[in-house]
């Protein structure tokens, strides 16, 4: 099979002005590595890839590569990179976790809306009334934030995304991840980007971290089809011979939640995105 | 060395892994390649505080892989094990690449050069000789640390808004053990141009901030609101 790298992201200008490694360092890496332990690296043991935009600009699609470890049957964190090959530049970290956590979160719900209520900026906590029944109803994901919402969100689009053969697990037979992606179309997802590889230069920049959703699809093929940039779409799925018709066919048979909330579709009906901004403050210590 | 999260770590909240789904992560991890991950070859253990909170101190484990010479990226985890909660990431740059940098950029950025020669900073495992050969390196480096996930508040999952990360910079803090490193270290050369004035935030705080901006859409029709039938 072609394993040949799927974006072009590694070869693009956006890799830090160019000085190979130089031998020197080398070695020392392979020392290093023969004298310590990675058992977190180690313990990763998934493989999946599929495409994100982001929420205030979703002209802006980018491939991502997921390196998933399971803490439990019901949560999962993954390392996102732009490219499964060994130059892909780390873009973020993405944690799922199952419908059953729901309950436990509702549980502990209030701890942190209290708290972390009281820290926000009053133009945030005029945003956290004005969504105050979506705070209510699943604060925990987004959590502090209104914007529980995008937990929803997320739900849908991990069923459509897999359903539409978007998700892969690149070289895994379907018959043996069909339980995994069983579990992962009954999960919630959230994302955060620290690089925008896609902008091509190498400027881990300012209002880099942006919260990406997944590519929302709906139930309906062809507005799925308009959601997604059919052209990467396209290229993923030519590098690791993939039939995306195949894929949907093999999964018409992976459940769909029996109830999804209507305010999943926020995002659709305000056309609003989230960025976050990093501002000046002043620093807390006790050592002064 | 005594993991200071040991006493504030939550567990993360659900069921024991299946034994059919262990399976199927057995089998992913024998067929599937792990391009990125493979290169990690470093573990570097040192501590983060919040960049508006210096009160609040993490162990962070980093686990690095070198893009290039001019650069490392980071994954930040609670501690070494199999089952450490991913709770960041960081990206190291010379002090050239860092030069370059708009303005706007260097507050979010730490210098190495105290952590490293403090002693703080370490490589688990790593005789002290060959050790210091690397960080060298690393004390001539800036780095970027967001962190996802406030273990050192008990949180079970990570909650809120990424949090931008500082390092130490001056003595306060430093833990006497490691004084005799310290000395050992004391030879090697920091920054060439000396900290930058505008990093470690410029000797400010940081805080991050969510906002909620005008989504702008892919320019297909589809994404107009389409009514959802439930069934």
């Amino acid at each position: 099979m072609d394993l040949k790298p799927t974006t072009a992201g590694a070869e693009k200008d956006g890799i830090p002005p160019e000085k190979p490694t130089p031998v020197g360092q080398q070695m020392l890496d392979k020392g290093a590595q023969m004298l310590q332990s990675f058992k977190p690296i180690n313990h990763m043991s998934q493989h999946a890839c599929t495409f994100a935009l982001y929420s205030h600009d979703m002209s802006r699609q980018i491939k991502a590569h997921h390196f998933v470890t399971r803490l439990n049957q019901d949560f999962l964190q993954s390392a996102v990179y732009d490219s499964d090959d060994s130059n892909g530049r780390l873009i973020g970290m993405y944690v799922y976790f199952s419908f059953r956590i729901i309950e436990f979160v509702e549980r502990v719900e209030y701890i942190v809306s209290d708290t972390i209520f009281e820290t926000l900026p009053p133009e945030e906590q005029k945003l956290w009334h004005s969504h105050a029944y979506e705070v209510n109803f699943f604060s925990f994901n987004l959590n502090q934030e209104p914007f529980l919402i995008y937990g929803f969100l997320i739900v849908v689009v991990f069923v459509f995304q897999i359903k539409s053969g978007l998700w892969i697990h690149p070289r895994m037979p379907e018959t043996i991840v069909m339980p995994e992606l069983k579990n992962l179309a009954k999960t919630y997802g959230k994302f955060w980007c620290t690089w925008q590889t896609d902008r091509g230069v190498f400027q881990l920049a300012i209002s880099l971290i942006k919260r990406m959703f997944f590519i929302s699809l709906q139930q309906e093929q062809a507005a799925e089809d308009g959601v997604v940039n059919l052209q990467i779409a396209r290229e993923r799925d030519e590098s690791y011979n993939l039939s995306r018709e195949d894929l949907m066919r093999s999964r018409i048979e992976i459940p769909e939640p029996e109830w999804i909330n209507p305010t999943a579709d926020y995002w659709r009906q305000h056309k609003k995105g989230f960025k976050i901004d990093v501002e000046s403050t002043e620093m807390r210590t006790s050592f002064s | 060395m005594e993991s200071v999260n040991a006493s504030t770590r939550p567990d993360v909240p659900g069921e024991k892994t299946k034994l059919g789904t262990s399976l199927v992560d057995s089998a992913a991890s024998a067929i599937q390649s792990f391009g990125p991950t493979k290169k990690i070859h470093q573990h570097l253990c040192a501590f983060h505080f919040y960049a508006d909170d210096m009160t609040r101190q993490v162990e962070a484990h980093h686990f690095c892989g070198h893009q290039n010479e001019e650069m490392r990226q980071c994954l930040i985890y609670d501690r070494p094990d199999a089952d450490a909660r991913l709770i960041g990431v960081e990206y190291i740059v010379t002090e050239e690449l860092f030069l370059t940098l708009p303005d706007s950029e260097k507050p979010m950025w730490h210098s190495h050069e105290y952590e490293v020669k403090s002693g703080v900073l370490f490589l688990p495992g790593v005789p002290g000789p060959v050790e210091r050969t690397d960080l060298e390196k690393v004390a001539k480096t800036y780095g970027k640390t967001i962190h996802f996930w406030q273990v050192d508040r008990g949180d079970e999952l990570p909650l809120g808004l990424p949090q931008v990360m500082m390092a130490l910079t001056r003595d306060g803090q430093l833990n006497p053990t490691l004084a005799k490193e310290r000395e050992n270290r004391a030879y090697m050369q920091g920054l060439t141009h000396g900290i930058h004035p505008k990093a470690n935030a410029g000797g400010d705080g940081l805080k991050t901030v969510l906002r909620e901006i005008d989504c702008k859409p892919s320019g297909h029709p589809s994404l107009e609101p389409i009514p959802r039938v439930f069934v």
